[in-house]
């Protein structure tokens, strides 16, 4: 079973790789987007055999690269923007948007139909993931900011 | 302390965080903070996708307010790090103006990016990397990667010619599909679907999404919304360009 996940996430690091230079990222951060990239991919594949839907899956894989993206701006005291845009690319939903697409001119409206909404759920899903963390991370941060002013 | 150089320059550090893809409540934080650094604790500030506006009450009573507009613009990671650097060392060490003035045009200045073979020779292997991904053999990766250097080519000219994001994402699509049509009829690669989805993925509009979500939860609705649009405009016309592909490769009777 292994070999399932390791190729997939292989493929997932390099792709985000390619974009973190497209990005124009230098250095050492952009090892850690393609690591992004493949703890995403790995995250969707797990929770795979444990909620079977796409979205879902989506969901939990948008929740671990959010967090991981807001510790790696912490770490390292740079943007949360450039580890968390090119982390997500392997889960945006490329794929749904030319399936759906294809159905649509093939005149396949059953098809085109669950392509469309699974599509849009799944950028959904990332979008929630995204909101939850962020907006959390802003809470802690702010009561600790309130915290150190009122003392 | 002179104003209108402090307005100057808080300007100019926000404007250019924005050229470089900054998120909205990081411009405005940024210039209301380097603003009460210097002291002018009545900065306003406020941003929009394509206009940025800021404002001080000089001592004497006169508002002073500047306004630029902001044009289209790319992502640049590298960038976007060095501003935000200079915009905290400048909050902590409170540099004489003249020095932050120059320390920003240094910033600049340097344009540091990869060279147009290298950023061709990125967009082949992340698309090929994807076509990987969505279970592509190696030969579909080859192709596909192919049609992502088509789609690269297209995005940097169309982008140095100064055309809407719309319209280069379409031609982007377009030309790429077509190219993984031709090389699949040349039996170069057996599935265009995985072909085209590897190449599609160097133009779908990830980053403006995600960008737009956070731009929601910082309570920027304006941005948010507008940036949202603008995903689902691009990921429209990404469907349309590949769907105006494979009809003309229908009508030559390729596919």
């Amino acid at each position: 079973m292994p070999e399932d996940l390791i190729l997939p996430c292989l493929y997932a690091f390099f792709a985000s790789l390619g974009f973190g230079f497209l990005y124009n990222i230098h250095g050492f951060g952009i090892f850690l987007c393609g690591l992004g990239g493949m703890l995403g991919w790995l995250v969707y594949l797990i929770t795979a055999p444990l909620v079977h839907s796409p979205i879902i899956q989506s969901f939990f894989a948008a929740l671990v690269i959010s967090a991981y993206s807001e510790i790696m701006s912490r770490v390292r005291k740079a943007p949360v923007t450039g580890y968390l845009l090119i982390a997500f690319l392997p889960l945006v939903p490329g794929g749904g948007i030319y399936y759906t697409m294809k159905y649509c001119v093939d005149g396949m409206t059953d098809l085109f139909v669950s392509k469309g909404l699974e599509t849009m759920g799944i950028a959904g899903a990332l979008a929630a993931g995204v909101l939850l963390v962020s907006s959390t991370v802003r809470l802690i941060t702010d009561f600790h900011r309130h915290r150190k002013d009122s003392c | 302390m002179d104003y209108d150089t402090l307005l100057q320059f808080a300007t100019e550090l926000g404007y250019q965080l924005q050229l470089c893809g900054a998120e909205i409540y990081r411009i405005e934080e940024s210039v209301r903070r380097v603003l009460s650094a210097y002291g002018a604790s009545t900065g306003e500030v406020f941003a929009i996708p394509n206009c940025l506006i800021v404002s001080v009450n000089h001592p004497d009573g006169r508002p002073l307010t500047r306004i630029r507009r902001v044009g289209s613009h790319g992502t640049d990671i590298y960038r976007l790090e060095a501003l935000n650097d200079l915009s905290r060392t400048i909050c902590a060490q409170v540099p004489p103006l003249p020095e932050a003035i120059a320390r920003l045009e240094a910033i600049c200045q340097t344009q540091i990016s990869y060279s147009f073979s290298f950023q061709l020779f990125c967009y082949f292997f992340a698309t090929l990397a994807f076509c990987l991904f969505f279970g592509g053999t190696w030969l579909d990766a080859l192709a596909s990667g192919i049609c992502g250097v088509v789609a690269g080519l297209c995005l940097i000219f169309l982008g140095r010619v100064g055309t809407n994001l719309i319209f280069k994402t379409f031609v982007g699509g377009l030309f790429s599909a077509l190219t993984a049509f031709a090389l699949s009829a040349l039996g170069f690669g057996q599935n265009y679907d995985v072909i085209i989805i590897g190449a599609l993925m160097s133009l779908v509009p990830g980053i403006a999404f995600t960008n737009a979500m956070r731009d929601i939860i910082t309570g920027d609705m304006i941005t948010g919304i507008s940036k949202t649009a603008e995903a689902v405009f691009v990921g429209v016309f990404i469907a349309l360009s590949t769907a105006a592909a494979l009809w003309i490769a229908r009508l030559l009777g390729v596919v």
